[in-house]
């Protein structure tokens, strides 16, 4: 991707100011303490990164801003220093630096560094995400969308499945915020989602089916571990929807031209 | 090969430089599933390291009378009389151990390093080599299953060998579990990490990239 300006920078970059809104939002209501979360996990990430650059000369990436931020956020309450350090060190390192770097990762490293700490330790109460918080996540899809950071298949496929979902009598009122920061924050991320257009709705589409399944099936779980496991399993789908489109792809030229 | 000093070099050959598991992956499913704790990781290296001797010196001693269309048969029906007998005998001394293990001493039968052995090596080669090179492959995969299953129970319970190393913060210690390294990924993140780390210390293993990626280029 190496267009004019359009480089990984100015992806990440743009990404940065489309969730803004969610960051600005949630620090009005986290505060200091929220700030200092945000803190901890920039250096955090930022000394991954410049080992990596030092080791490997990988470029650091502001990527790593946008995995600190979803962190911040997301990141359950009460883990001691070693076992933030060490979850978001596996995840920044395993998840996104050994595979060479913001775009060529396969899974997002916040979902994986989310995972580890949920597997890691149950024990954990997940953070609440406030009402509006959630409603601020609409704006940063607006504007993710208008700049084409976010694709708005996912987006829309994952509200579809929503709407249906709620016109089917599901309740989604508790855990609404926590659903639809993550569907901008990691779900909607264009390295570890779906790259072609019927794949990408075919991603939202499996991203609202499992937290409809959750919020309906799974007894206990909190709003954010059950929106985390869902964004775990569509990123692990997701080069799935792209064989399939693919698939179907050369099918038709088949049909067409023989 | 077959030369006295080469002897050494066959015992010490497979710890590291030509180790099992970490360097032609073979055995995983067994070095996954046993290392929860030291114990079982213990027992199951003891037990497939004798099979593995036995098999290789019976297979070796009748290396001349093994016709080759059936050789698999034969070899798999010696590995298979051995692994029984070692069954048998955890079952009668150490039951609880064996239940722990359930059905992966049995699995022995069909673990690829057994039979890689006796199918690349013991068949080709005569009784002291085979035997030799048997115990260097039994013990480098212990020492594989060993260091994985010494990290996952110490993070994972705070134990080592069921003694209590860093006590538990819900015991009044300060050390919080991971339970994360009781459950399988762990096994394959540890196991990736220990391939990498070894990989990286001596790097004539690793194997050729597949893909060289492009270098960025200007748009035009």
């Amino acid at each position: 991707m190496s267009r004019g300006i359009w480089d990984r920078e100015t992806v990440a970059l743009v990404l940065l100011g489309a969730i803004f809104p969610i960051a600005v939002t949630w620090l009005s209501v986290a505060g200091a303490e929220g700030l200092w979360r945000l803190v901890f996990f920039l250096v955090v990430a930022g000394i991954w990164h410049l080992v990596w650059m030092l080791a490997r000369a990988q470029p650091p990436s502001f990527a790593g801003v946008l995995t600190a931020l979803a962190l911040a956020l997301l990141a359950p309450q009460e883990l001691g220093l070693p076992a933030l350090v060490l979850s978001t060190s596996f995840g920044v390192v395993m998840a996104e630096l050994a595979f060479g770097g913001w775009g060529r990762n396969v899974l997002n490293p916040a979902v994986v560094t989310l995972a580890f700490m949920g597997f890691g330790y149950p024990a954990a109460p997940w953070p609440e995400l406030a009402v509006q918080i959630g409603w601020a996540a609409l704006p940063a899809a607006l504007i993710g969308m208008v700049f084409g950071v976010m694709a708005p298949g996912i987006l829309l496929g994952a509200a579809l499945a929503f709407g249906v979902a709620w016109l089917a009598g599901v309740d989604f009122t508790a855990s609404y915020a926590a659903i639809a920061v993550v569907l901008v924050v990691l779900v909607a991320e264009p390295v570890a989602s779906a790259a072609t257009a019927p794949g990408r709705w075919l991603n939202g589409l499996l991203y609202g089916g499992l937290v409809t399944l959750f919020v309906v099936a799974w007894e206990g779980a909190a709003p954010v571990q059950l929106a985390v496991s869902a964004a775990l399993f569509t990123s692990l789908a997701a080069p799935l929807f792209d064989e399939i489109a693919i698939g179907l792809w050369v099918l038709k030229r088949k049909k067409r031209h023989g | 090969m077959l030369a006295r000093e080469g002897l050494l070099a066959t015992l010490t050959g497979p710890l590291l430089e030509r180790n099992p598991v970490t360097l032609q992956i073979l055995g995983i499913c067994s070095a996954l599933a046993v290392t929860t704790s030291l114990d079982t990781a213990l027992t199951m290296s003891v037990s497939l390291t004798i099979v593995l001797v036995l098999s290789a010196a019976i297979v070796s001693l009748i290396r001349r009378h093994i016709p080759g269309t059936i050789r698999l048969i034969v070899q798999i029906v010696i590995v298979a009389s051995l692994v029984i007998v070692i069954d048998q005998v955890l079952q009668a001394y150490f039951f609880d151990i064996s239940q722990r293990l359930s059905v992966f001493v049995g699995l022995i039968t069909t673990n690829c390093l057994v039979l890689g052995r006796t199918e690349s090596f013991a068949r080709s080669n005569p009784v002291l080599p085979s035997v030799v090179d048997a115990l260097g492959n039994g013990l480098g995969y212990s020492l594989v299953l060993i260091v994985i299953a010494a990290l996952r129970e110490l993070f994972g319970a705070g134990k080592l060998l069921g003694h209590v190393v860093l006590p538990l913060a819900e015991e009044g210690g300060w050390f919080t579990p991971l339970s994360l390294m009781l459950l399988a990924p762990s096994a394959f993140f540890l196991l990736g990490g220990l391939v990498w780390a070894l990989r990286s210390v001596l790097p004539e293993q690793a194997e050729a990239p597949e893909v060289t990626p492009p270098e960025p280029q200007e748009p035009r």
